[in-house]
């Protein structure tokens, strides 16, 4: 059966994925708790969301009630959480588990690089893939071109930039061919941004948080609706590390990851079925607290997959429980699901699916049922 | 005590500090300015002539100054050209003090492999990527970098896979900038054996270890496909397999077995498949070991399919996107006869009418268009990373191409990223671009003024209609930069 992108009739080539990469191995056992189970409050005397604090989700899981903002998304079924969800490598070390995580393997590139790549639809355009931050993030090594910024500013030809665009689209007017052609393209797209970037903001705007993480989700929806040709963005939140005092360092990110994903989901309204947002992190911690009221590096964390044709409002991913014997290594819950198999049902819609098997080479793809019931 | 790492960083810095001073001012600039018998004049005809196109396709772009040195050469211009191609066609006779001065702070690309691994991987890709965009813009070796440039790609190697992130630097200089312009069998078989080659096709895990083991075809198939014989070169799967086989046992030492020798290229005989093999034809026998490898070095490295298909790349970038049969044919008759020898395949190439007819038929990629907008703005620059995010945005990092064919050498790849070509020559003409200085004003003197600054970027004097639309633009400079006519070579 089809991918359901493909049933609602959105080209791929107008479908835009957002990746939000949690640095640092965020708590999948804060941020959807597995209340109705007796061993994660033993485990977690202090840190533990109680039963009555939480949003419940299902019989099993609560939302942290800094996620409440996400509630309505979840509500709607445009949310879709896997819980015990990671990747292979067990070394519980940041760089390698990141590095696997955003390689996706042995094989050259970055899982997201490869795979825009690899689909090659069309020309790869000036905007196909942006990366918010100062750095190319591992996942988006080896895109046809990638594009780092802190602002769309950088767009901009500086001052003067409209005499030299007019001047520009003259000059290669008279290029009667290919280069011609795409100096025109490029000469749309660049007025369309600076319309934005000039464009008043709407009374009803979003209410993103002030803060980088909220400037780039505006940011990427301007370029998703200003139809630019945007295939990719990323965007790192940090500050998940949370060896000690681990609610004042997670309640303020869950805030903010909860308020930035709600707003995007409002700013970009009917766009929202073309784009798909995910959310990842290198690895879950260890079920026990430690003496310092945090946790310590682990293993399965959650996953969260936003719109595009997601059939929310579902925790996937086949929750194992916390019993000693499920348990791995030095106490730590267990991958169940790998996370290339919830990447991969969304890529599905964005391209043919022996492009999506050639994303991830050496591995037999099992994809969760994220999009549809028979996917 | 000072470790040897530390000991590598001062002299770094210092080595920096001496070329930071030799860079107060653009020194071609200065010379220029001062010599009344050295003047920068532009090329003055309304086509691009044999000056410039020669020297734009030796090249990554003409520097203020250039068209004038090389057209001096002598009072003959066909002749005044040959000179310029057999002074490029001999690299070491060129004294490169200019570039050398810059590339000195850079001295953790001259480690031998097992040392490269001491340093961060994000310092070793930022410094060779600086390296090569020096080299490009300072290097009076021109056609040497040119040919680099173009080795890259065909023995591309993507620095983020395993190990490749450190060994990546000494491919690039026992490899790529060790051979460019000798010979091409001794390149093949350095980059067969570069320990950087060995992780990236997978040769390092290409182990026979007892019968019903299948070899790891990774590296004997792009060896057929892309670095010799080309896709239909005439080899078969069999093919592929047998020289897998043939070359089954070679190993580079890897962080996960070993803690000494890191980097090292060795032969084991108890990993390596010692039968009979059958390769394009041919019966190499059993009992070889080793020499297996250079069995099929012999095999490929001269093949005439071999010569065809690096004639066609070669045709293809230096004479057009589509290249003429017949040129190809002239190229590769050449590259046997030679034995390989770059050089002299290249001076064929040179010499072929083809090659002298067309003018600016090909689209620079953006490295080359980057490097040709800072040569010819005399730009001071540290190649840093301001650059660096520059290429990736246009769509061509360097040592970041993933799989192993490189970054294409066609038009069509490359025209969807002009927005940010016309955002660098924005910010280079208006110095926006940190670690990179022009100086607008001292370039226009140079050149003679406004008329002498479009002939020299445009490579010919302007057409009306390029004169009437520069003449209404309050700045030319970023214009002449982003205009089509300089997009091309």
């Amino acid at each position: 059966m089809p991918a359901l992108g493909f049933a609602t009739g959105i080209a791929p080539r107008d479908r835009a994925l957002v990746v939000i990469f949690l640095r640092g191995g965020a708590d999948g056992l804060t941020l959807v708790a597995p209340v109705a189970d007796d061993a994660y409050h033993r485990a977690r005397p202090t840190l533990r969301v109680g039963e009555r604090d939480g949003v419940r989700l299902d019989d099993v899981f609560a939302l942290h009630p800094r996620l409440a903002p996400l509630i309505p998304l979840w509500a709607s079924g445009e949310l879709a959480i896997i819980h015990s969800v990671g990747s292979e490598d067990a070394t519980r070390s940041h760089f390698e588990a990141q590095d696997l995580m955003e390689h996706a393997g042995g094989a050259a590139g970055g899982w997201l690089g490869r795979f825009l790549r690899l689909r090659a639809i069309g020309q790869p355009g000036a905007l196909s893939s942006v990366a918010f931050g100062t750095e190319l993030p591992a996942a988006l090594r080896g895109a046809p071109s990638a594009t780092v910024l802190r602002s769309l500013g950088a767009f901009s030809l500086g001052d003067g930039a409209q005499g030299m665009l007019r001047a520009l689209g003259e000059l290669y007017a008279i290029e009667r061919n290919a280069l011609g052609r795409a100096a025109g393209d490029t000469v749309d797209a660049l007025q369309r941004l600076e319309r934005l970037a000039s464009a008043p903001r709407p009374i009803t705007a979003a209410d993103y948080p002030r803060d980088d993480f909220g400037e780039a989700l505006r940011q990427t929806a301007q370029l998703v609706r200003a139809r630019v040709g945007l295939e990719a963005a990323t965007i790192d939140l940090g500050g998940w590390d949370s060896h000690f005092t681990q609610a004042q360092l997670l309640e303020p990110a869950m805030d903010r990851l909860a308020r930035g994903l709600a707003a995007f989901r409002q700013d970009l309204g009917a766009d929202m079925a073309r784009t798909t947002v995910v959310v990842m992190t290198e690895f879950g911690r260890r079920v026990a607290e430690n003496s310092a009221l945090g946790t310590d590096h682990g293993r399965g964390s959650v996953m969260f997959a936003l719109g595009g044709g997601v059939h929310g409002g579902r925790v996937l991913g086949g929750w194992p429980g916390l019993s000693p014997d499920i348990l791995e290594g030095p106490g730590d819950l267990p991958v169940r699901t790998n996370y290339r198999n919830v990447l991969a049902p969304i890529l599905s819609a964005m391209a043919e699916r022996s492009v999506v098997a050639r994303t991830f080479p050496g591995f037999a793809l099992e994809p969760v049922p994220l999009l549809g019931t028979g996917d | 005590m000072i470790t040897r790492r530390r000991f590598v960083e001062l002299g770094s810095t210092l080595a920096a500090a001496s070329a930071l001073a030799c860079e107060d001012g653009p020194p071609q600039l200065a010379s220029l300015l001062s010599s009344a018998t050295d003047p920068a004049s532009p090329p003055a005809t309304d086509d691009v002539d044999l000056v410039s196109h020669v020297a734009g396709r030796l090249s990554f772009g003409l520097r203020p100054g250039d068209h004038a040195r090389a057209r001096s050469l002598d009072p003959d211009v066909e002749r005044a050209v040959e000179r310029y191609i057999d002074t490029q066609l001999s690299p070491d006779a060129i004294d490169d003090t200019a570039a050398d001065v810059r590339l000195r702070r850079y001295a953790e690309l001259e480690e031998v492999p097992g040392a490269l691994y001491e340093y961060k991987e994000q310092v070793l890709l930022s410094s060779l990527t600086s390296a090569a965009i020096l080299r490009a813009r300072y290097s009076e070796r021109q056609l040497h970098a040119v040919m680099v440039d173009f080795w890259t790609d065909h023995f591309n190697i993507d620095s983020a896979k395993g190990d490749c992130r450190w060994l990546k630097a000494a491919d690039d200089r026992d490899v790529i900038r060790a051979h460019a312009l000798g010979s091409f069998p001794e390149m093949l078989r350095a980059s067969a054996l570069s320990p950087a080659m060995l992780w990236y096709l997978d040769g390092r895990v290409n182990r026979y270890g007892a019968p019903g083991d299948r070899p790891n075809e990774n590296y004997a198939r792009e060896l057929l496909e892309l670095h010799t014989l080309g896709v239909h070169g005439g080899y078969t799967q069999r093919d592929v397999m047998e020289v897998a086989r043939a070359l089954s046992g070679w190993t580079v030492r890897s962080r996960r077995e070993v803690v000494f020798g890191l980097g090292k290229v060795e032969f084991h005989p108890e990993w390596h498949d010692d039968g009979e093999k059958h390769i394009l034809g041919r019966v190499l026998s059993a009992g070889l070991g080793s020499r297996d490898l250079d069995a099929v070095m012999d095999l490929v490295s001269l093949h005439r399919s071999t010569a065809q298909h690096l004639a066609t790349k070669l045709c293809r970038r230096f004479i057009a996107d589509d290249p003429p049969a017949t040129a190809v044919d002239r190229v590769a008759t050449d590259f046997v006869s030679s034995r390989g020898n770059i050089a002299s395949t290249l001076r064929t190439l040179f010499a072929t009418p083809e090659f002298a007819r067309v003018r600016r038929t090909k689209l620079k990629r953006p490295f080359h268009f980057v490097v040709s907008a800072l040569r010819a703005t005399d730009a001071r620059t540290d190649g840093g990373p301001a650059v660096h995010e520059m290429l990736r945005r246009m769509g061509q990092a360097p040592y970041q191409y993933p799989t192993p064919d490189g970054y294409a050498d066609d038009e069509a790849s490359w025209l969807g990223t002009l927005l940010w070509r016309w955002n660098f020559a924005a910010a280079l003409a208006g110095n926006r671009i940190e670690g990179t200085r022009v100086a607008p004003a001292a370039l226009r003197s140079a050149l003679g003024g406004e008329d002498g600054l479009r002939a020299h970027v445009l490579g010919r004097r302007p057409t009306t209609s390029e004169r009437d639309i520069l003449a209404a633009a309050t700045d030319s400079l970023p214009l002449l930069l982003a205009c089509p006519a300089f997009q091309r070579y």
